[in-house]
């Protein structure tokens, strides 16, 4: 197993920043190499990402559930991937800093399963800290710009 | 000589290599520690070329480190073992130059760059035990990892390989069993380096010269396309060169070295000059023939040996950087256990484990019915090779992506699935089974090869490595495309003994030179042999890069009256 943590600030109040995050959809966007998002039902979505690695470019499908929404501070959620061996859980987690500001901070973990999983983890090593990173920086754009920094 | 001088340089330097594979940046490299100013140019907006795409092997009979293990070798022993191989299509004086000098340009970048190489152990050469003068190690060399770290702002615009595993060397992967065996691979070390960004293998190889190039100062030019040679009526003193849409005079005193690989991209040039038809690719766009469209114009001379069209397949969703299907040999896949070729009589025809035989059989032309007799072909599979091998990216215990081939429970339903004579395929895998369990292939000869051990068997599987019977449903299939051999091709520019290029008057054309897979193969002629197109990229640009600088190597002639040749 292998796990990535990531925080940012983002400049906006903690009910803003839920009001923007509360929607999968929009989660999906964010991620490096998003192509669709089907929205499932109210905990379970269906992603298609381009992921990189060294040159390679795999189109990989995801499941996602949202194990628990607590708003406005926690979401928990799993996911796996079709056709590989591959699932993982992860979690947002946001803490009120002031009026306008928001810690956010994003974990993630990939696990492998069967007789290869030490090559799923090995090449996601690389891959799990920039992908979170990505995100992280993606999220704070996109909320800011949406919502409006505060100066 | 056309004489078409520009009204001004943009830029002047002493010699530029056009590609940024080991051929141009070991002649860029090469000529600034000979006193000389360098330029590269880079078409792709990434460095390292086709080098970096490859295995990293490096063939070096006669090298130092093979002789620090004790491992005996010689200059004449690579030359014969190469004439051999050459089967009189290529020129021994060719052949005897690369030899010669392969191991001085290695020890030169050893020197002078901190390229760090090592010996794949228990790596023989393709034709060990089958031909004279080959070696069960010592002449294949590999890099030590590269910290990718150091070459800062270049670390993400030096290419890595979408199909290797550069995350190990060969020595981590064949010493649990090679490529069949990846389940054994070590991937705790293969985490840590891919997470350190160390590199091996041909990303690795491609690395060192980079930094060398690093070192140095000497300026690489990403997204600049070499357009034409400049002449001034007698020689070649430069290029034109366009750079975000704007042409670019660039002046070389000394000499301009044309590395920019082959044509393998370009299917006019692979059906016209290779006379092969339609092939998929496991290179990036931009190897295209820029070799003979630059040198062509100034009465270059180009020259064929013949070739072999390799097969490989599309997994479904996997794509190149430059978001085009990526294409993944059938190489290490075909010559496991439990695995067979068929054509669409539902028959083997040949050594499968042994590409170099093999891969020679797919373009023969039946000029009774005009028909390819091996093509299209199948790979068959059993449930035995889902479970224990990787099939190119998919790995045991993946699911069998929708779209690559067919799947049936039986042998019968599966040719029926595919196209091909259901009886036939029956008779073929029953006649191939009873023969496989006692690890004999008496039709091809399939495993004898201690090279199709090394490569594509399963050393752990008895009795045979590269033969097991196929029981196990389900049943699998897969048809195989033609491909190219990853820029090795059958043409290229007819060089000398200093990487001249020859003019049709067989006079060197003063000022031009090649190196790498732009140069024809007249070293290796009819086979080729692994590590070889490193070797020559290597080699070539170092003497290029000498006799451009005034310092041309006299080893050849030294060699030629050691030997009395």
């Amino acid at each position: 197993m292998i796990e990535a943590e990531q925080s940012v600030l983002v400049n906006v109040g903690i009910d803003h920043v839920w009001h923007y995050v509360k929607d999968m959809q929009r989660w999906a966007g964010m991620m490096p190499g998003y192509r669709e998002c089907t929205i499932i039902d109210a905990n379970d979505s269906r992603w298609m990402l381009k992921v990189g690695v060294g040159g390679l470019v795999r189109t990989v499908k995801v499941l996602v559930h949202v194990e628990e929404w607590d708003e406005p501070e926690r979401v928990s959620f799993s996911y796996k991937l079709e056709g590989d061996p591959v699932q993982g859980a992860g979690s947002y987690a946001a803490c009120r800093k002031g009026p306008y500001e928001t810690e956010v901070a994003l974990r993630v973990r990939v696990e492998g399963s069967g007789p290869m999983a030490p090559m799923w983890e090995a090449v996601s090593r690389p891959l799990l800290p920039r992908l979170a990173k990505s995100f992280a920086e993606k999220l704070k754009a996109e909320i800011e710009t949406a919502v409006g920094a505060h100066p | 000589m056309v004489r078409n001088l520009p009204a001004n340089w943009d830029i002047e330097t002493e010699l530029v290599a056009i590609g940024s594979g080991i051929g141009g940046l070991s002649a860029a490299i090469t000529a600034h520690d000979h006193g000389a100013k360098a330029l590269v140019l880079e078409r792709s907006e990434q460095v390292g070329g086709v080098t970096a795409l490859s295995m990293g092997e490096v063939w070096v009979a006669g090298n130092h480190h093979a002789a620090e293990l004790g491992l005996e070798d010689s200059v004449e022993s690579g030359f014969r073992y190469l004439k051999r191989l050459s089967m009189g299509y290529g020129n021994d004086l060719a052949i005897l130059n690369k030899v010669v000098h392969a191991r001085h340009a290695l020890k030169f970048f050893e020197e002078r760059i901190g390229l760090k190489m090592q010996v794949i152990r228990n790596c023989p050469d393709y034709y060990y035990r089958t031909t004279e003068e080959s070696v069960a190690e010592g002449r294949m060399l590999e890099v030590v990892p590269f910290a990718a770290e150091t070459l800062g702002e270049w670390q993400s615009k030096t290419r890595l390989s979408p199909q290797m595993p550069y995350g190990l060397t060969h020595h981590d992967m064949f010493e649990r069993g090679g490529v069949a065996n990846m389940m054994k691979w070590d991937f705790a070390l293969m985490g840590e380096r891919l997470s350190k960004d160390e590199r091996c293998l041909g990303p690795g190889l491609a690395a060192y010269f980079v930094k060398g190039v690093l070192d140095r100062g000497i300026p690489m030019l990403t997204g600049a396309t070499a357009q034409e040679l400049i002449s001034d009526g007698e020689r070649i003193v430069g290029v034109r060169m366009t750079q975000d849409g704007k042409d670019v005079f660039v002046k070389a005193t000394r000499g301009v070295v044309i590395a920019a690989s082959s044509y393998e991209r370009n299917q006019d040039y692979n059906k016209t000059l290779g006379q092969q038809l339609e092939l998929g690719s496991m290179v990036f766009s931009t190897i295209d023939g820029a070799n003979f469209r630059l040198a062509g114009p100034v009465g270059a001379r180009s020259a064929r040996v013949p070739d072999i069209t390799s097969l490989g397949f599309l997994v479904p969703g996997e794509e190149d950087e430059e978001g085009k299907p990526l294409w993944r040999s059938a190489l290490p896949v075909i010559g496991q256990p439990h695995t067979i070729v068929v054509n669409r009589k539902g028959k083997r025809f040949g050594n499968e484990a042994f590409y170099r035989s093999f891969y020679y059989t797919i373009d023969i032309i039946d000029g009774g019915d005009q028909t390819h007799p091996n093509f299209p072909c199948w790979v068959i599979i059993d449930s035995q090779v889902r479970e224990k091998y990787p099939f190119g990216a998919i790995t045991p215990g993946q699911d069998w992506p929708e779209g690559l081939g067919a799947v049936a429970d039986t042998i019968g339903e599966l040719a029926s699935t595919i196209g091909i004579d259901a009886k036939r395929l029956e008779e073929t895998v029953a006649a191939f089974n009873t023969h496989a369990e006692k690890g004999e292939d008496p039709e091809f000869g399939r495993g004898r090869h201690p090279w199709s051990v090394w490569m594509c068997g399963d050393p752990f599987h008895k009795p045979n490595a590269n033969l097991g019977s196929l029981v196990k449903p389900p049943f699998y299939a897969v048809e195989l495309k033609r491909m190219g051999g990853t820029a090795i091709p059958a043409v290229g520019l007819l060089t000398d003994h200093h990487s001249r290029v020859m003019g049709w008057d067989d006079k060197p054309i003063a000022g031009l030179y090649a190196a790498g897979n732009s140069v024809a193969r007249m070293e290796t002629g009819a086979v080729m042999q692994s590590g070889i197109s490193n070797a020559r990229g290597m080699t070539y640009g170092w003497l290029a890069a000498r006799h451009a600088t005034g310092n041309p190597s006299g080893l050849l002639q030294e060699e030629i009256k050691r030997l009395g040749l």
